[in-house]
Formats: C-alpha cells, structure tokens, sequence
C-alpha cells in the first residue's frame, strides 16, 4: 500500500547505470540516443547492449531534437493525485527524426492544439538539480 | 497436430465469487469462495488438486499469492506459480496449466485469482497502482497511466482506419446489453452511444464509459487430464484446443505497430494447434480495458480484416446474430474488472457458453470459443481455444 503522501508527490527518474548518461546528458542540455557502431542502429532507451545485434559499440550522440506526432491523448482524468493539477496535458508518442520513438507532453501550448504528424521540438523541463525532463513544443 | 496438448486438458470446473462492490472481504477469501464452488462444481475434494496457478492481488500483502492461497485454501500443491503478464495472465494461467498436466507436472490444477481494486484500495491508490506498471524513468514522470498507452493505439487507429467515438462507443452499449442478462453483473442499466459521449473525457479518445469498470471479485477453475476428467464420469468437459502468446515490447514507445498488436501472432498460434481458425468460432470472450481496444482484436484475432474493427461492431457482428458474438457476460467494461483477474470473468462465460448453461445469454450451438487476454498496453497477449467433445 502505497502512503497517501507518496501518492501526491510526482514520480522522478532514479537513473541506473544503464541510464545515467542519459539523465546527465539531459542536465548538459543534450537528448541523448545510442549509435551502434557495428549494426548502425539507433536506439532510445538507454541501455548497455545494442538491442538490434547485442553489441556493446554504443556511442551516444545527442538528438537534433525534432520529431513529429506519431500519436497522443489528452489526460483529463489524473493517474492519482501527483498529476491532477496538470489536467489536460497531452501525452505525446514522439518519432524522432533519428527514428526511435519517445514518450513525452506537450509544452508551451494548449493540449488541443496537438495533432497527428505535427512537428515538434525538444524543450527541456528542469524540474529539480538532477532531474531534467525532455518535453516537446511545436516546431 | 501431436505432441501438443490439444484435447489432452479438460477444465471441469469453474466457479466465480460475487463480483462487483464486495466490501469486507480480501482477496484470498473471494478467492477461496471462487475455488470452494469450482470444486463443487467438479465433484471432488479440495485434496485432489495437487497444482495452484494464480496471479498476483494489488489489494494483497502476499507476494507469492498462489502460495498463500493453497494455506488458506488448506492445501498442499506439489506444482505452483503466481504469474505476473498483466491482464494476459488469465490466459497464460490456463495455457501453463494445460502444459503441466499435459507434461505430469500436475494431475489437477486449480486456476484462481481474485483482487479487491474497488474496495480493498482507494480510487486514487488503484489508479496509482496502475501507474506504478509503467516504466519508472522514461514513461512515469510524463503521467501516463496505463489507460494512456491503450488510449494512443486507438486514437491512431482513429487516425489510419477512420475508425470514430461513435464505433468505440458502440462496444460499451452492446456489451451493457449482454450484462443486463447476466446474473450478479456490476452494470446493468442500459446505455446509449450518446450516453457514452457525453460521458466525460478520460483520456482522448476515451471517454468515462469506454473504460472498463474497477471491481472486486474473483474465478477459479479446474483442469485436468482428458482421460481423467472421464475416469471420474465427468459429463461435459470443455477441452483446451489450442494456445498461444506473444510478447513484442514492454515500453509503449517499442510497440512495433500502435495498430497491430502482438494478437495476430498468439492467436495465429493458437488456431494452429487447434486446428481451427476465427471463422470456426462460435463464441469469443476478447479483453476489453477498453472499447477501441476490442475492435483492435476484433481485426487481430481474424474476425474481420484489419481497419474493418469499428465497421464490424457497428453492424452488429460482436452480438447475437453476428459473426462472433463476444463478451456475452458484459465484459470488463460492464460485468466487472478485478484487474489481473478480470479475463477469467471470459473464461467462465465462454467455458459456460460451451457447456450450453447460459439461459437466455445462450449462444446458439456454441461448440468452439476463444479468449484472448492482453495487458500492459498490448505488451502482453494470450490466447486460448475452448472446444466441446464435438469439437476433439
């Protein structure tokens, strides 16, 4: 059972070691994918192994940062008390212009104004001193 | 096919607690209540079931719940696992407890699962319980609960096919129909396409009514051997045919297709050691979290091409008279949804549909049928095919 203050206190990341170059790549400002070297895949999350040939030449490069809609909800009704204040946001399902998809919400915008396919740019939440959240706004 | 289990387990039992708003009672006691009548319905004793399959409770303290159930059930299983696929796990329970009897892991297996997410948790705590199933790092901090991944894939289902609010809410209002005849259900009171419209947003496309229930309550049955469910003069078991499963991601953002899900390839499995395919299908319990998402499996199972989901409801092919009539007790979004327990709620009706007991729910000669289960954003899919002796 979760205590009800826990339950009104939005969830934040706690990198592991597979995922902390990307959370401080987000704190330097950059979104970070993984380049194989070996099998040209790119892949976003974060992770030790290449999940297209099971290497480990991964190199991270930061994103350009734009993408498009691939899909979306608006949120009216909060998953719990942590996310009521924020009703309506929308979700985003983000395709990267590198290819990997990402979710994300919508910022600097009304979450009606979203739409199927519209481009989208990265914006960077700075939410606490090692949290940085990769949101989007349109392009 | 040999060397599968097809027609090899029988289910000769099934039992269900009240179901619904079951105040005052945990998980392990619905369960137990469910388990009591599934082996009165078989006609044995408690001490002959040597195997427990469940899944995990939200509103249980107990970790391993299969094992704490058989304590408190009294019982001693010499095979026994609590499976955790989400909402497939009531699929992959009958899939895994065919497969240990058909392999002598087990002579008799019970399946059980039972959870109190209407009155065991608060409505926020429930909620949050199912937030706490996304990803911790990439998809939590953005607010996505679960009813958000399934609420993309129809909204691009909505963009590919033109499927429309109209054709989502269709679902809602036939399966309304089919759970105001049926005994015990949580919603009963008939409701219009408009009802379903209006009824508040949710998350786009959903609106309150296109999402299923939050319920108590809880299913157990019995499976054994073919051959000894006719040692002990059991009349009409209802065999398992045929299953499958597939998993194709865990994080939504990996979902290979957001309009085609991993259901084509457990059913196509399914169907295959069956030796049947959807057209044989008389009688179908498909997993409905939400309304668009039993249009998406309506098109992934077979019943109708892909694009065609909306279409085929709106002319009326999910009900009595149509090609499948699907979720004949009201479903998740009107008989009641305990959460991992909600898709054995399919199995009772279909296995009861094949035993030809449902009244005036009946479906007309219903020999074979299908459940498929799914969860977690369709990052889960089980399929099982159910078959009368006729059908071996």
């Amino acid at each position: 059972m979760i205590p009800p203050e826990d339950a009104a206190r939005k969830p934040l990341p706690a990198p592991d070691a597979d995922t902390a170059m990307f959370w401080r790549g987000l704190r330097e400002g950059h979104l970070l994918l993984q380049h194989c070297t070996d099998c040209d895949h790119v892949q976003y999350y974060q992770q030790a192994v290449c999940r297209g040939c099971g290497g480990e030449a991964l190199t991270h490069r930061p994103a350009s940062g734009h993408g498009t809609v691939h899909s979306f909800s608006v949120v009216h009704r909060a998953p719990g008390p942590a996310f009521k204040a924020d009703v309506p946001y929308a979700v985003l399902l983000v395709e990267l212009e590198e290819g990997p998809r990402m979710i994300s919400t919508y910022t600097g915008g009304q979450p009606d104004d979203v739409t199927f396919g519209m481009k989208v740019t990265l914006a960077l939440e700075y939410v606490t001193d090692e949290v940085v959240l990769p949101r989007f706004r349109k392009a | 096919m040999s060397g599968t289990l097809r027609g090899k387990v029988a289910v000769i039992g099934i039992g269900m607690s009240p179901v619904g708003k079951v105040p005052g009672r945990s998980p392990l006691w619905l369960a137990a209540d469910a388990a009591r009548k599934a082996v009165a319905d078989a006609g044995i004793r408690k001490r002959e079931i040597d195997g427990v399959l469940s899944s995990h409770a939200f509103a249980s303290p107990f970790h391993r719940f299969s094992v704490a159930f058989s304590e408190y059930f009294g019982i001693q299983p010499t095979f026994s696992n609590t499976l955790q696929v989400s909402g497939a796990t009531a699929s992959t329970m009958f899939n895994i407890g065919a497969a240990a009897i058909h392999g002598g892991l087990a002579k008799v297996v019970l399946v059980v699962a039972a959870d109190s997410l209407m009155t065991g948790l608060t409505p926020d705590l429930a909620l949050r319980s199912l937030t706490e199933s996304r990803d911790q790092q990439y998809e939590m901090p953005f607010g996505i609960p679960v009813a958000n991944t399934f609420a993309m894939t129809a909204h691009r289902h909505m963009k590919e096919f033109g499927t429309t609010p109209e054709q989502l809410a269709e679902v809602a209002v036939v399966q309304r129909r089919h759970a105001s005849r049926t005994p015990g259900a949580q919603q009963t009171t008939p409701i219009t396409v408009d009802d379903v419209l209006n009824s508040g947003m949710v998350t786009t496309p959903y609106h309150k009514l296109d999402c299923s229930l939050i319920s108590d309550g809880g299913a157990a049955f019995i499976l054994t051997s073919a051959e000894n469910a006719r040692a002990i003069g059991i009349e009409a078991p209802v065999y398992i045919l045929g299953g499958g499963e597939c998993y194709t991601h865990e994080h939504i953002f990996l979902m290979p297709s957001l309009t085609t899900t991993g259901a084509v390839e457990s059913s196509r499995k399914a169907y295959a050691m069956a030796g049947y395919g959807p057209a044989d299908m008389n009688v179908a319990g498909v997993y409905d979290c939400f309304t668009g998402t039993v249009i998406m499996m309506l098109e992934d199972l077979g019943f109708c091409p892909k694009g065609e989901g909306g279409r085929f409801v709106d002319d009326g092919h999910m009900t009595y008279g149509g090609r499948i009539p699907s979720n004949t007790h009201g479903g998740l979004l009107s008989f009641a949804h305990s959460g991992m327990p909600g898709s054995l709620f399919h199995f009772h009706e279909v296995i009861a549909q094949l035993r030809g007991g449902c009244g005036e729910r009946q479906v007309t000669n219903a020999e074979l049928g299908l459940v498929h289960s799914l969860g977690a954003g369709f990052a889960t899919n089980a399929t099982t095919i159910l078959g009368t002796e006729n059908t071996l």
